[in-house]
């Protein structure tokens, strides 16, 4: 069945993808200006922010000079102190020559004072330059022009991510800027063996996305594949990296996350100094890496700050709590409905006690009480945070008092729910995976009791094991057991002992994570 | 063929949980009495032997698959006959599984649940397993069987209170014979149906290994048992243990304040899955071998349907399963766990000897 679907949606895609909007326009710049600027006009009509600027100069008025740019993507300070001021005072100077090619060689060499800018030859390129942010210069009987960088750096400050908290550490999150993004990795890794490499995305938002790594860490064999995936790629637009996601992720049709993201600029750099691959997007500040394991999620980057014991502790309390958000609803209808000998007899008598005059089957009283709080959870998200947090109360309140004293739900059930809510907040990666498999758990356990878990369980795990994110199996280091990563799993060492990167990511690359340490290491054993 | 690969940590949680399977529902030692201990360890040597045995027969046909080391050694018309009577045996030991399984969990915990509803979901779990490669089956199992020791001795823990050390005296009390049957018993069932495992063996990683993972896998088994008789026997009586029904339950029902029946249940969960998924892979891949199919998976959901109906059919009722499995199996396995392996091995060391012998002429 699942394969029916997947053939559909293949056959969906290929009927899309024609490249719209430079057909039509793949053409070398004309000589004469007057013909650039009737087409520029042409291909920009109904643009009002569309802007093209003429210079005229010299005896019989014979150096003309054109700068088209889109009003609002150019900083217009710079374009007036870097191109026009220096373009005119060059123009009405004596040493101003009447060949166009030689003014156009003296623009590009000594007049134009802009660190960045591109020969182009076509007009194709011409206009990709100007929807960009670049202004265009051309020059009368030159066959070249010449694209100068002079966008404007406008958008978010940089601030601490709403999504992810964490108690110590750097509070610098991404921003929507491509460049601002780059220089934040950066800033915090002074290595020319960081790469970046752009390429463009998108049929008609040709999008920049920038693939990320550091060479001699991350495996080729990944970069390369990322590589092959991004180029694959046909799609009209991509506005976020979740976009991108879907299209590079090994299995579709999972629940759980096989691409990590973040907006935490030291969490970044932490997964590529650990040898994984980061996608950029212009447009977002959230970043994806790959590939992206199971443990990855119960990982913060507060337990590498912390006391390895403190952050031990919280990352064995985290599995737990995994573990009670997805069965503590089923476990509690298992044994109400099936399991009555399990339950010691003291509690038994409270729960039927508790019980008494519900109208309802356990399984339909968790149903209803799971589906009120995820309804709640939805209504807090899509709120003002201000309502949300007002919504919550209210709802939390309300919903669990009144409906125990309606008769709806049994007191028991409203703390199982209770307590479900909050583990679920603890590992928000697997927050949308909990939430549909708590369904399917419920189902299991009203059907078979423990033995349906168990199905369900076994069923989950096979999954687990079958995922991979670009190659490396999901469930590692458990399943395939890799010794030297388990020190980063449902534990974690302190700092100074981890010697060693991933092994998982890239066998060949485990000597050190940092020579000096494991030089430092080698003599005191020598010593 | 899958170009699947397994490490040797892999290899021995498959082993170890494919022995463990139903044998604890089963309990073939139990007409030894309080001498069980004696058959558990004879038996579990023999075992040890007899997967020193099968791994020396993967080890001699190197990268070869057993229907293929069946038809180098026997000739291709006689190879693929007795490829297809192991296909047959494969089914038949996985719907026994399944019928083991079905019969303990609807005489214990799920009183009003037909049997078919519990086999057929089962069934549905293994089938996602199998289909998903021998590779996946092997992490599945990394991750898994650890815990069934874990559930042993938690059992053996809840139970300290319960016990007469006094309970396995006197030995030998009805000699020696009912020990060797025991034993024998033991041998056939778990450890000769490892023999499905020749269909695995060539996806090892480090070939080196088999043996020895092979041997440790029986050899901890065979301990996890002894410990589990103990407890049982120590816990139970010897009287009471020869007259229960399913052992492990009512030892499990014994722990004073609190029923970790759901534990037991997950314990042969694991045990019977991990044996059912082996079954059924070794017998699809036969087959596609047998026909030169290139993907066993087009096998597997049919003959786990066809395993599912014969396990309903099969036994009338739960007695009639006991007294198969004590009877008539043993001596049913005799041709395919003892007699073929054994020709095979013959046949392979004298095509050893052969080569070696004109090796060492042409040198």
């Amino acid at each position: 069945m699942f394969r029916k679907i997947k053939r559909h949606l293949r056959l969906g895609k290929q009927q899309i993808n024609i490249d719209t909007i430079y057909t039509g326009i793949d053409e070398p710049l004309p000589k004469n200006i007057e013909k650039v600027k009737k087409r520029l006009d042409e291909i920009f009509s109904g643009c009002d922010d569309f802007i093209q600027r003429q210079m005229v100069c010299g005896e019989d008025e014979c150096i003309r000079i054109l700068v088209s740019y889109i009003d609002g993507l150019v900083d217009k300070n710079i374009l007036n102190r870097d191109i026009i001021r220096p373009v005119i005072d060059y123009l009405s100077s004596k040493q101003a020559h009447d060949e166009p090619k030689l003014v156009y060689q003296r623009i590009k060499e000594c007049v134009v004072s802009s660190s960045d800018f591109e020969e182009i030859q076509s007009m194709q390129q011409a206009v990709y330059k100007i929807v960009s942010g670049d202004a265009v210069l051309f020059v009368d009987g030159v066959k070249d022009a010449l694209a100068v960088n002079v966008k404007t750096m406008q958008g978010r400050q940089i601030d601490e991510p709403d999504t992810e908290i964490s108690i110590r550490g750097p509070r610098e999150g991404f921003v929507e800027n491509l460049a601002t993004n780059m220089m934040l990795i950066r800033k915090r890794i002074k290595s020319p063996n960081l790469k970046f490499e752009i390429i463009q995305l998108g049929v008609q938002t040709k999008t920049d996305v920038c693939i990320c790594y550091i060479k001699g860490i991350a495996n080729e064999e990944i970069v390369k594949e990322v590589r092959k995936r991004l180029k694959k790629i046909k799609t009209d637009a991509i506005l976020d990296t979740g976009y991108i996601e879907q299209y590079i992720t090994d299995n579709r049709l999972t629940l759980f996350p096989i691409v990590g993201n973040t907006e935490k600029c030291d969490k970044l750099v932490a997964k590529l100094l650990e040898g994984r691959v980061a996608i950029l997007c212009d447009g977002t500040p959230y970043i994806i890496t790959v590939p992206y394991i199971f443990i990855e999620s119960i990982q913060t980057s507060d337990d590498y700050y912390d006391h390895a014991f403190f952050a031990s502790f919280m990352r064995l309390l985290r599995s737990f709590a995994l573990i009670i958000s997805n069965l503590l609803p089923a476990m509690y209808v298992a044994l109400v409905s099936f399991h009555h000998t399990v339950i010691p007899i003291k509690l038994m008598i409270t729960l039927a006690a508790s019980r008494q005059g519900i109208p309802f089957s356990p399984f339909v009283e968790a149903v209803l009480m799971i589906t009120a709080f995820e309804l709640l959870r939805e209504a807090g998200v899509r709120m003002p945070r201000t309502i949300g947090q007002a919504l919550s109360i209210v709802g939390a309140i309300v919903l669990g008092e009144a409906s125990v004293a309606a008769g709806i739900a049994s007191n028991l059930m409203v703390i199982v729910v209770a307590i479900t809510a909050i583990c679920s907040f603890v590992v928000p990666p697997l927050i949308r995976a909990t939430m549909l498999l708590r369904f399917a758990f419920l189902v299991a356990a009203n059907f078979l009791g423990f033995l349906g878990i168990s199905f369900v369980a076994v069923a989950v795990f096979i999954h687990l094991c079958r995922l991979r994110s670009f190659g490396i199996p999901y469930m590692a280091p458990f399943s395939p057991l890799t010794a030297s990563d388990i020190k980063d799993s449902l534990g974690v060492v302190p700092i100074w002992a981890m010697l060693t990167r991933p092994k998982i990511l890239f066998p060949e690359n485990t000597k050190d994570t940092v020579g000096i340490k494991r030089q430092e290491v080698d003599e005191i054993s020598e010593d | 063929m899958e170009k699947a690969r397994i490490s040797s940590l892999q290899l021995f949680m498959l082993m170890t949980g494919f022995l463990f399977g139903s044998t604890l529902i089963i309990n073939p030692i139990i007409n030894a009495k309080n001498d069980g201990w004696l058959a558990i360890i004879i038996g579990g040597i023999g075992g040890t032997l007899l997967l020193w045995v099968y791994a020396t027969i993967a080890l001699l046909n190197p990268s070869k698959n057993f229907v293929e080391i069946l038809r180098s050694r026997l000739g291709k018309v006689l190879g693929n006959l007795l490829a297809l009577l192991y296909v047959w045996y494969f089914t038949h030991l996985a719907s026994l599984v399944f019928r083991n399984f079905g019969s303990f969990i609807t005489t214990t915990t799920y009183l009003y649940t037909p049997l078919e509803v519990i086999i057929t979901i089962f069934a549905i779990v293994i089938v996602y397993a199998v289909n998903s490669g021998i590779e996946v089956v092997g992490r599945v199992s990394e991750l898994l069987v650890p815990v069934i020791p874990v559930i042993a001795v938690l059992i053996s823990i809840s139970l300290v209170t319960i016990h007469d050390f006094t309970a396995f005296l006197p030995v030998l009390e009805n000699g020696i014979q009912p020990v060797i049957k025991a034993a024998y018993a033991f041998l056939t069932f778990p450890f000769g149906e490892t023999i499905s495992f020749l269909m695995i063996f060539p996806h090892l990683n480090k070939r080196k290994n088999l043996r020895r993972v092979s041997a440790l896998s029986a050899l901890s088994v065979t301990g996890l048992f002894l410990f589990i008789f103990f407890r049982d026997i120590t816990a139970l009586g010897s009287h009471f243990i020869y007259q229960a029904t399913f052992v492990p339950h009512i030892t499990s029902v014994l722990i004073p304040g609190i029923n970790l029946e759901p534990l037991l249940d997950v314990n042969l969960l694991i045990g019977g899955g991990i044996k059912i998924a082996i079954c059924l892979y070794a017998a699809s891949t036969m087959l596609a071998n047998i026909i030169g199919a290139d993907d066993y998976r087009k096998f597997t959901t049919s003959l786990l349907t066809f395993c599912v109906v014969l396990s309903i059919w099969i036994y009338e009722n739960i007695f009639e399963m006991f007294n198969w499995a004590e009877k008539v199996w043993p001596y049913y396995s005799i041709p395919f766990q003892i007699f073929i392996p054994l020709i095979l091995l013959v046949l392979s060391l004298i095509k050893k000897n052969k080569t070696t012998l004109t090796d060492s002429a042409e040198q």
